[in-house]
């Protein structure tokens, strides 16, 4: 008896064999590249949390201080960032159907971007402002380099979806939060002997500039200058990646597809003008703040509606732990959506609470956000790339495990609830001014933390010792 | 001489092509659309599960090992096709238990 093939028999596929040329991973790049940046993202990590565990009172004081803006750069620049731009190289030319425009200059981009990034964590800890200017500069390099490499990425995509959009946008955000970052080192610098250089030599005219830039920030308050800065950051380029990025590897993930693309696209449109009038409000610090912050709460609450009904479709219905992450990730937005309407009522009166609270929003925007869809995502991606590397060849000859196979699951588990467990207990303590339960909070982070290194321990062994196992006979 | 592998034959041996992702086999999963054997030369149409499927090339390339390995077949053929595209309603009984599909 023949067996039945499952499609329906009344359909003709239309045969037009794919040329191996047009194939997306044929052009991928090579695992190296994503890779390099994902360990580079993960020692930053640990190297972030185990300061916040020596150091808890960075957390447990108001967040203006140069330990406190140091160590926001290391986890935004050094984590967040630096693990979104490998991911972006492998997951751009996935999300895009098409291939990465340039290896070479990603590479390029990775020395630019870590030591750029290395030395402005260190110049701010010690609050050299014009050393935190060169090294920001070389940072900006990398940013452009990134920059350029996704935008003629997007530019070869065949289709123009949600998740382009989205990705043009942030990249549009990323340059801007370069720009704003770097004028505002130029305005806490100290100008004393640039008349001694002429303005027509190309120092002088350097010098200058930087000067007028300078005073022209220093008419802004710094805090509403260095609280615009983050949301150009943290909205700007990462939240908007998310979001875009997820209407893509959601659906993939668990076996569903967008519901609505108008609400998708809106979702995206939203975010975009609720930020650029966030911006301004901030920097100038107006009574426009809490319309433009409902104008991206609604773009959240659009995106959330859109992936509720993205899960509601799914067809594979067990959720595994790397969507889970991602989800509950997704879930603290709710808390952060709250406490940033909270913080941009204009007749809030800053008191010592109001100041941890804005810790608290950062925080919990940072770790509980961002950094645990990141590990979610990192669950998703790293076996994919340790799989594809080792076992890809031998597929159809031999016995391969699944994705599945290369982690433990029960470490995915206790990593979730202990970093769960450590953002609630520091967020408590951040807002108590409690030194203790900050470093308690950070260790449960760490724990969790622990748990993703043991885990991206076992994916490697399979590089140094494949399980590959001989074909099951046939039956017949 | 080689008796003409029936379709049933190549179905099965597709079987131990297994999509990492969702553990399933791509024939169970309802990725493969037609399979064929003629003169030695194994001709195979199949999908998958979203376009710019990062799984694209090894489930392609181990669907084309795995025809390599059935006796007689000298060459084998994998056809990438979009149209029509996959749905979960294309999935066997044992895929779906596998998934653990719901509708």
């Amino acid at each position: 008896m023949e067996a039945s093939l499952p499609i329906f028999a009344g359909v003709k596929p239309k045969t037009e064999a794919v040329p191996s040329a047009a194939r997306p991973t044929a052009h991928a790049p090579s695992l190296t590249l994503p890779l390099r940046f994902m360990a580079t993202g993960l020692i930053a990590l640990s190297c972030g949390i185990a300061w916040l565990v020596a150091q808890p009172m960075i957390l447990a004081t108001y967040h203006y201080t140069p330990q406190a803006v140091a160590a926001t750069h290391l986890f935004v620049l050094g984590w967040i960032a630096t693990v979104i731009m490998g991911a972006m190289y492998q997951l751009a030319p996935v999300a895009l159907e098409t291939r990465l425009y340039s290896e070479r200059l990603a590479r390029w981009q990775f020395v630019f971007h870590v030591v750029g990034f290395a030395g402005m964590v260190w110049m701010f800890r010690v609050w050299n402002m014009p050393q935190v200017g060169h090294f920001a500069c070389l940072l900006g390099v990398g940013f452009a380099l990134f920059a350029y490499n996704i935008a003629r990425t997007l530019w070869l995509a065949p289709k123009k979806t949600v998740a382009a959009w989205s990705m043009a946008a942030a990249l549009f955000w990323i340059c801007f939060t370069g720009v704003a970052g770097l004028s505002i080192a130029a305005g806490k610098c100290v100008y004393d002997d640039v008349d001694k250089f002429p303005v027509t030599s190309a120092v002088g005219a350097l010098l200058h500039g930087l000067r007028a830039v300078g005073h022209f920030v220093s008419r802004f308050a710094p805090m509403g200058a260095m609280h615009a800065h983050a949301h150009l950051g943290l909205v700007g380029f990462i939240l908007m990646l998310m979001v875009g990025i997820s209407y893509k590897l959601i659906p993939m993930f668990i076996l569903s597809e967008i519901q609505n693309a108008r609400r998708a696209a809106w979702s995206i449109a939203l975010l975009n003008i609720g930020l650029a009038g966030a911006f301004l409000s901030i920097l100038l610090q107006n009574r426009w703040k809490p319309i433009f912050a409902v104008v991206i709460v609604s773009a959240l609450i659009l995106y959330g509606c859109e992936l509720a009904a993205i899960l509601r479709a799914r067809k594979r219905r067990a959720l595994d732990w790397g969507v889970r992450y991602f989800l509950a990730a997704i879930l603290w937005l709710v808390a952060v959506s709250i406490i940033g309407l909270v913080l941009s009522w204009p007749g809030l009166r800053w008191t010592d609470f109001t100041g941890q609270l804005e810790n608290v929003y950062g925080f919990i925007a940072v770790m509980g956000v961002v950094s645990f869809a990141i590990i979610g995502m990192l669950y998703k991606i790293a076996p994919f790339l340790v799989w594809f590397g080792v076992y890809s060849p031998h597929i159809g000859r031999a016995r391969v495990p699944a994705l599945a196979d290369l982690y433990s699951p029960r470490l995915q588990a206790i990593g979730f609830w202990s970093f769960q467990a450590g953002i609630v207990a520091a967020s408590a303590a951040i807002l108590c001014q409690n030194e203790i339960g900050v470093r308690t909070g950070c260790g449960a982070l760490a724990v969790s933390v622990g748990t993703l290194a043991a885990n991206l321990g076992k994916m490697t062994c399979h590089y140094f010792r494949p399980r590959i196992l001989p074909l099951q006979k046939s039956t017949l | 001489m080689n008796t003409p592998l029936t379709q049933t034959e190549i179905l099965e041996t597709l079987r131990q092509v297994i999509d990492p992702e969702v553990g399933c086999n791509i024939v169970d999963l309802g990725l493969v659309y037609s399979a064929s054997c003629q003169d030695g030369k194994a001709v195979v149409t199949m999908t998958l599960t979203t376009q710019g499927c990062p799984m694209h090339e090894s489930l392609c390339g181990g669907a084309q090992n795995a025809l390599l390995t059935l006796p007689g077949v000298t060459e084998a053929e994998v056809q990438l096709v979009w149209e029509p595209p996959w749905n979960p309603s294309m999935m066997t009984e044992d895929g779906r238990a596998i998934v653990g599909t719901q509708y």
